[in-house]
């Protein structure tokens, strides 16, 4: 399992989707991405991308100044 | 004498050249520093212009000069393109000569890249990439008289405003046409709204609603079938066209990715507030080619030239102040009607919504014209009264 790291934070055009779906693009089944965020949407985004995408979100964490987001590849759609 | 080498001389290189000639211009006098750009292009392009050739069927050449005509006295010019970059020695390869540099900027922008999508540059029209392929679209536009039009968004992509441009410009035309009732517009994105900043978002979704244009959500595409002209996504849905404007997805500069300089798809990992490229404080990044999370856009080349600009003359000026980019963006964003929107930000504060107007719209449209001359320079004093403060000094 590799666990991808995105930092997002300070992007809200476009935003943080567009830096974890790079990374997802490139991720295995079974491998972690870990997305830091200053954009107070990221939260309802990535919970709507992981349900449509039938990945899982494992970790919501409001760090200091920004948000941390983990997400546990579980398919690639296909 | 010191060498500043800008590679690549599009909007970010030529006004960080411009940009510069003009604060060290006693110094380019006296023979103590050289300002050189490295750029293969005969023509440098407006790209906001493709949106006009596609939608509107604008005439190309009012949307490009050649590069000679553009830069200030004091920057020489190698209508070269790059073939190497080396950072660990300070040096750029073009045309099997070595440059070696002083200062380095990589403005080599981004290219899209349909290929990176299997059937996908078979199967679509783009306007992203050049005027030619714009006035395809355009082409392609002006014949279709019933059926689906799909316009597609893939990730990474320059322009964030250009997809929903594009939707909106499709539906004005048809309406124009007279043909809205037979064709259908739909419009399929990676993102969960129609915008990815929510206050925009929440001003172009209610347009879109009142066009009967349908938004395709949270499609990420993964494949393209021509031949029974689907498309596929990665969170397993399909949706069929009978025409595809698609905005591929971007990769970085092929002498990015040919140099190692680039992770992922050739994206050069850059500090997003001194623009360094990280490990080098020699050496900067501006514009589409770096990796920094903000939108790949005119406006934040040129901001960010102007932070480098900034940064450069200082250091050969021996003052010791570091310049860092705030992020601030401003994008205008046409939503057909002669109306558009303003997206606009930082780092630190998000895009707000706002009410469409003809003034915002008229100021784009005035922008069209001032491009040429605010690539001298001249115009900054008016950029930095209407935008505020870029970066920060310290």
């Amino acid at each position: 399992m590799v666990r991808h790291i995105v930092d997002a934070r300070g992007s809200f055009c476009p935003g943080p989707i567009t830096e974890l779906i790079k990374t997802y693009r490139k991720a295995q089944t079974g491998d972690e991405i870990e997305l830091l965020a200053t954009d107070p949407a990221a939260k309802s985004d990535v919970a709507a991308w992981a349900a449509k995408s039938k990945n899982e979100v494992v970790e919501v964490k409001d760090e200091e100044g920004y948000i941390k987001i983990v997400i546990r590849v579980l398919s690639k759609g296909s | 004498m010191k060498r500043v080498v800008i590679v690549g001389g599009g909007t970010g290189g030529t006004i960080l050249a411009n940009n510069l000639s003009g604060k060290l211009r006693k110094e380019i006098e006296r023979g103590q520093v050289e300002i050189i750009v490295l750029e293969g292009s005969e023509s440098h392009i407006y790209q906001p212009g493709n949106i006009d050739i596609a939608f509107r069927g604008a005439e190309p050449e009012a949307f490009r000069r050649p590069p000679t005509k553009l830069l200030r006295r004091g920057v020489k010019l190698l209508q070269q393109p790059a073939k190497h970059i080396d950072l660990e020695n300070r040096a750029v390869t073009f045309d099997e000569k070595k440059l070696n540099y002083d200062y380095l900027v990589v403005a080599t922008g981004s290219v899209a890249a349909p290929e990176a999508v299997p059937g996908l540059a078979e199967a679509s029209l783009i306007f992203h990439r050049s005027q030619e392929e714009a006035m395809r679209v355009w082409e392609a536009l002006s014949a279709f008289k019933r059926g689906r039009i799909v316009i597609l968004t893939a990730l990474p992509h320059k322009c964030p405003p250009s997809p929903v441009e594009a939707v909106f410009l499709t539906d004005e035309l048809m309406r124009k046409r007279g043909v809205r009732q037979d064709v259908e517009v739909i419009y399929a994105t990676p993102y969960t709204r129609a915008y990815p900043a929510h206050g925009i978002a929440d001003v172009v979704e209610p347009e879109m609603e009142k066009r009967e244009i349908t938004v395709q959500t949270l499609f990420n595409i993964d494949r393209v079938d021509h031949q029974v002209r689907r498309i596929y996504s990665l969170e397993g849905e399909e949706l069929a066209y009978d025409l595809l404007i698609a905005i591929p997805p971007h990769r970085g500069a092929d002498v990015v990715v040919k140099s190692e300089i680039g992770v992922d798809e050739g994206w050069i990992p850059t500090d997003k507030h001194t623009l360094n490229i990280k490990g080098h404080d020699d050496a900067y990044a501006i514009g589409d080619a770096t990796n920094i999370p903000i939108s790949k856009s005119g406006v934040v080349a040129h901001l960010e030239a102007v932070t480098a600009a900034e940064a450069i003359a200082s250091q050969i000026h021996g003052i010791s102040n570091t310049y860092l980019y705030n992020g601030r963006i401003n994008c205008p964003l046409e939503l057909g009607g002669h109306r558009a929107v303003f997206v606009s930000g930082t780092y630190t504060r998000q895009p707000e919504g706002q009410k469409p107007s003809l003034t915002k719209y008229l100021m784009k449209r005035i922008f069209n014209r001032l491009y040429w001359t605010m690539l001298s320079g001249s115009l900054e004093p008016i950029f930095k009264m209407y935008l505020g403060p870029t970066y920060e000094v310290k």
